[in-house]
């Protein structure tokens, strides 16, 4: 029966080949010397499936030397048959275009007929009449870019044209492998180096459909998976801390809150209190006046009333002092004549005086009428005369006089004699001296009717003569006279002083009768006194009764008085706070705190309702207002310290609310936040507990991811160790872990199960978890990773190795299965790594048999080479095997034949091997 | 790839690789995922200019890179065979208290672990003439060779040492040839065969 697959390559004209047909539905030995172009043979398969020239590998050969190789002209051919289940048989062929060694792609339907491709004349088509000459074979001729190419043969081609046939040959599981197909397809065909890495690549991309494309970002889960809990816990902590401020903001916010109430009911009160002022005003301050008039007419009335009482007290008070005055002169005049029986006893007394008294008087009247006193006078008088009439006698012969009128004229002396005096014109000669010339000549310096002394100039006509000169005898006579006359006055005196006594007793006794006639006066008074006493004391208690009651009604005019002073003082009062209220109200009027911000939406504020407010009176108007003002302020002032506080509390960390419409809700929020700080406690460790959860849940991820890598890699062992290759007791590639890596993330994937599971896990005592130095360092190695890697991927937590193990020694891993082995061992673990990967690939449900390429294949003894021709086989694939020598393993053994320096396979020099017992 | 293909401008921790490299330290995928994604990623790249330059660049899958030079020179020979000494006597205390040789990333290296070495290796610090001071000093070179890190307050190994591992368990499996040939090892048993 015939498989579905590559059948025959076929080169015409090119890579120095004049013509080769090698069969490919079953394995070969193409046998050559070394350097007669095996590789080149195989190499220009790459045109026919690897197709992206940057994908194609000729070794160390430049591409556009390859190209001008295998396309030296348009008659260049590189033609592959294909057995395709949908299409049947197609020929898929690379021609040269000659220009630049170009070449491009065709397919067809039908039979690879390489007489299909010869001109009549034996030469082979050329490019450009390709198309033309096929169609004349009944062959038509599809052509293709490289890239149509490509997906035309893997499968990736969206749409055909009419009629087009099917030519996928690689029918993929996913066509999205096309790429890491045609990788391993480039590896498997050449067997180059082949490292864990590459194989990891592949077996990465092959799997990938089974393994979580997750490529994880280890910093940004963990922040992401913390930065909630980590933000809602510095929210926390900050409450906690700022709790004593929050109480204070709280405090603030319900005196604001009620305050708001409070002016919200007010308002509209003092508003319409301010309406109805004014009137009220005047009509308190009419009523104030009124009663301040009535009241000054009281004080005026009572002013004029107490002055009257005054008066009467006055009255009143002298009467009863003449009537007090009275008794006491009755007391007086009582104790007087207290040993007077009665009038008659006085008047007897009386009598008997005024008896004494007129004799006396008699007596005195009889007596002479002349005074004692001029009695004296006389007598003195006499006596002076007498002794002057003496001394003139005495001087009778010789005096002044004398003397003068001797020496002056008589003109002279008598202007002298009225100037001096008796006396001194009478002295006698040793009492005086005369100059007679010099008083002569002073003399004559006036005239007679002068007299002129030094400095003293004297009229004389007034004066008398002064001394008129007598005769002895009649001295003498007029001296008798006087005498006598001096004698008579002596007696005369005695009878005088008689007389005095008398009198003396007349006066007494008329002093006496007074005294007497006084003391009847006065007993008489008594007597009136007496008599009228009973109705005085009657009096004098009726005006003291009159005067205590003036007194009293004094005093209660006092006290009344005082009353009307207070009254007066009072309504003053009144009128002064109502004046002082309306100068406050006026002035609060045109400044009213209310006006501005929070006051115009009071109303559509957080507030309490102002209940139980009794309506006022005007009179408190002016205090409400105060107290309205007053609190405005106090309003604005709460508003201003809360903005504060929540500035600090914004400033102190707590922002959780900060983008609130509005700061009355913020404050809510915080208010209510901070009652529910328990809540929110077990809340975050809640969400702490997710986090850590949640953080790993990626990290799971990765895990199984890892694990499924596993678990497909173990397929993968089993696919390949299916055989034995050659001298190996195991060949595995197995995954590696990363240990780092993988123990970190179990290190947190545990903790997190921990968690998740247990009781005993507190957020804030989990100082334990956060602070856990492996977790910490679990935790740092997975974020350096990541940071490093931009995320983590599965692909990260392993490297692939080789485990080798021969026959009697133990397992060895090996990243590079080159030094692993011999060169045949490495080769056909190569081989078989290569195919069992591209096998992974491919559609199960649509097998291709494809080809695969071993050179120097005589490293291999034949049992291995049996060996891999069989495992080759499995997969779908017909192994060619390269060697100087033929091998008889292979169902073919093609010879390359070389002729005029052009190699050469023909059909005919094919060698197929069939063994004897089959054959049997 | 060839080294003619090389971008320089696609390497950008080059001069940081090459001058890590050339002083003799070891990169650890551990300790510097960044530079080691870096040198991961352009793998070729890199072998390929460094080999044109003359060295050898080595890469361990285990997570780890070197310049590979065939000859110590004698300038750092003595530090290294006293980090080999090092090592030596490390993974001898741990197998002794138990421990997973491949686990040695897991091990603190801190005062305490320093005085059990000292204790277990008496004899031949003393005649390595090496205090607790010179251990300091030993790990501290570890570190700069990026064999060690320094973590808060103790070391920490880094797959690097893998080399000497390697080595100390090839000695082992040539107990008996190498005995005499090699100061360094005494007539303990050397780690047992390890888990995997």
């Amino acid at each position: 029966m015939m498989q579905f697959g590559f059948q025959r390559l076929v080169l015409l004209g090119s890579a120095g080949y004049q013509r080769a047909e090698l069969p490919l539905d079953d394995s070969v030995s193409l046998i050559a010397p070394n350097n007669t172009g095996k590789t080149s043979l195989i190499n220009a398969l790459q045109f026919l499936l690897i197709i992206d020239r940057r994908r194609m590998d000729f070794g160390a050969h430049e591409f556009d030397k390859t190209r001008r190789f295998y396309f030296p002209n348009n008659s260049a051919f590189i033609l592959l048959e294909v057995s395709l289940p949908q299409s049947g048989t197609v020929v898929l062929g690379c021609v040269g275009k000659g220009v630049g060694h170009d070449y491009e792609y065709f397919a067809y339907q039908g039979q690879l007929v390489v007489e299909d491709y010869r001109l009549p004349d034996g030469r082979l088509v050329a490019q450009p009449q390709l198309i033309e000459h096929l169609a004349r074979q009944d062959r038509l001729v599809y052509r293709y870019t490289p890239t149509e190419f490509a997906e035309l043969v893997y499968g990736g081609r969206r749409q055909r044209a009419q009629g087009e046939p099917d030519f996928t040959v690689f029918k993929l599981e996913n066509p999205s492998d096309a790429r890491a197909f045609r990788q391993v397809l480039t590896r498997t065909l050449r067997l180059d180096k082949l490292n864990s890495r590459d194989v990891k690549e592949y077996l990465l991309q092959i799997f990938k459909r089974d393994l979580p494309d997750a490529n994880i970002d280890f910093k940004q889960e963990w922040d992401k998976a913390f930065a909630e809990v980590n933000a809602d816990r510095a929210q926390y902590e900050a409450a906690q801390k700022q709790k004593r401020r929050i109480a204070e903001l709280e405090a603030r916010y319900d005196q604001l809150r009620a305050l708001r109430g409070k002016l919200l009911d007010w308002r509209p009160r003092i508003d319409q209190g301010l309406a109805d002022w004014h009137v009220w005003y005047e009509q308190q301050k009419a009523e104030l006046s009124t009663a301040e008039k009535r009241l000054r007419e009281q004080e005026r009335q009572q002013t004029r009333q107490d002055r009257e009482l005054t008066e009467q007290r006055m009255g009143h008070r002298q009467h009863l002092k003449e009537l007090e005055g009275k008794a006491w002169e009755q007391q007086q005049l009582a104790e007087q004549f207290t040993l007077v029986t009665g009038r008659g006893m006085l008047e007897q007394q009386a009598q008997a005086i005024q008896q004494a008294l007129e004799s006396q008087i008699t007596l005195v009247n009889q007596a002479s009428s002349r005074s004692a006193q001029s009695i004296r006078s006389e007598i003195e008088r006499n006596q002076q005369e007498l002794s002057a009439l003496e001394r003139t006698l005495a001087n009778l012969d010789d005096n002044l006089y004398l003397t003068l009128g001797k020496h002056l004229s008589d003109a002279e002396l008598q202007r002298l004699n009225r100037v001096l005096s008796r006396g001194a014109l009478t002295l006698g000669r040793d009492q005086f001296q005369l100059d007679p010339a010099a008083l002569r000549s002073v003399l004559a310096d006036s005239n007679d009717h002068q007299l002129q002394l030094a400095g003293l100039t004297l009229q004389l006509d007034e004066l008398s003569e002064q001394h008129h000169q007598l005769s002895r005898s009649e001295l003498q006579s007029q001296l008798e006279d006087l005498r006598q006359r001096q004698e008579a006055l002596s007696e005369q005196m005695t009878a005088a002083d008689a007389m005095e006594s008398a009198r003396a007793r007349k006066q007494q006794l008329e002093q006496e009768r007074a005294a007497i006639e006084a003391d009847l006066e006065c007993f008489d008074r008594l007597t009136e006194l007496a008599a009228d006493a009973a109705e005085r004391d009657a009096e004098i208690q009726s005006l003291n009764d009159t005067l205590a009651g003036i007194e009293e009604r004094l005093s209660e005019s006092e006290a009344r008085a005082e009353q009307l002073r207070k009254e007066l003082y009072d309504v003053q009062q009144q009128q002064n706070r109502l004046s002082d209220k309306n100068h406050r109200i006026a002035r609060v009027r045109d400044a009213r705190g209310d006006d501005g911000e929070p006051f115009s939406y009071l109303a559509d504020l957080d507030h309490q309702p102002w209940l139980g407010e009794p309506e006022w009176s005007l009179d408190d108007l002016a205090d409400r207002l105060d107290e309205y003002q007053r609190d405005c302020r106090r309003l604005l002032e709460l508003g201003s310290q809360l903005h504060t506080g929540l500035a600090e509390l914004h400033a102190a960390g707590l922002t959780k609310f900060q983008f609130s419409d509005d700061r009355d809700t913020e404050l809510q929020r915080i208010i209510r936040f901070s009652h529910q700080l328990d809540q929110e406690f077990e809340a975050l460790e809640k969400k702490a507990r997710s986090a850590v959860v949640n953080v790993t849940a990626s990290l799971r991820e990765l895990r199984d991811g890892l694990l499924a890598f596993k678990g497909k890699m173990r397929e993968f062992n089993r696919l390949i160790g299916h055989r034995r290759l050659s001298d190996l007791k195991t060949f595995r590639i197995e995954p590696a872990d990363e240990p780092q890596l993988v123990e970190a993330i179990e290190t947190l994937i545990d903790t997190a199960s921990r968690v998740d599971s247990g009781d005993s896990f507190e957020l804030f005592n989990h100082g334990s978890l956060l602070d856990d130095a492996d977790l910490d360092r679990a935790k740092q190695r997975l974020i350096e990773e990541g940071n490093a890697r931009r995320g983590l991927k599965v692909a990260d937590l392993f490297r692939l190795v080789f485990v080798v193990g021969k026959v009697d020694q133990p397992d060895e891993e090996f990243d590079d299965i080159d030094s692993a082995a011999s060169n045949g061992t490495v080769l056909m673990a190569k081989l078989v790594t290569g195919l069992a990967m591209l096998y992974l690939m491919q559609d199960k449900r649509h097998p291709v048999r494809t080809l695969c390429y071993l050179d120097e294949a005589l490293s291999l003894d034949a049992h291995n080479q049996r060996s891999l021709i069989d495992t080759a086989s499995e997969f779908g694939f017909a192994l060619i095997f390269a060697s100087p020598a033929p091998l008889t393993t292979a169902r073919y053994c093609v010879p390359i034949l070389s002729q005029d320096g052009k190699n050469h396979i023909s059909r005919q020099s094919w060698q197929i091997l069939e063994s004897l017992e089959e054959e049997a | 790839m060839s080294a003619a293909s090389v971008n320089l401008d696609k390497l950008p921790s080059l001069d940081e690789l090459f001058r890590r490299f050339n002083s003799g330290r070891h990169l650890n995928r551990v300790a510097e995922p960044a530079l080691w994604v870096e040198l991961e990623n352009n793998r070729e790249a890199y072998q390929a200019l460094f080999s044109a330059l003359g060295y050898e660049l080595r890469f361990d899958e285990r997570g780890f890179a070197w310049f590979h030079a065939e000859e110590a020179s004698s300038n750092t020979s003595k530090t290294t065979r006293q980090l080999a000494l090092l090592f030596m006597m490390i993974f001898d205390t741990q197998a002794d208290a138990g421990k997973a040789l491949l686990r040695f990333d897991e091990w603190r290296l801190d005062a305490a672990f320093l005085q059990q070495l000292m204790e277990q290796h008496q004899s031949l610090l003393e005649a390595e003439g090496l205090g607790e001071e010179g251990l300091r000093s030993l790990l501290d070179a570890a570190a700069r060779f990026g064999f060690a890190r320094v973590e808060a307050g103790h070391w920490r190994l880094l797959p690097a040492v893998c080399r000497y591992l390697d080595h100390f368990e090839a000695l082992a499996d040539h107990h008996q040839e190498r005995a005499h040939a090699d100061p360094l090892h005494d007539d303990d048993e050397p780690a047992d065969e390890d888990e995997t």
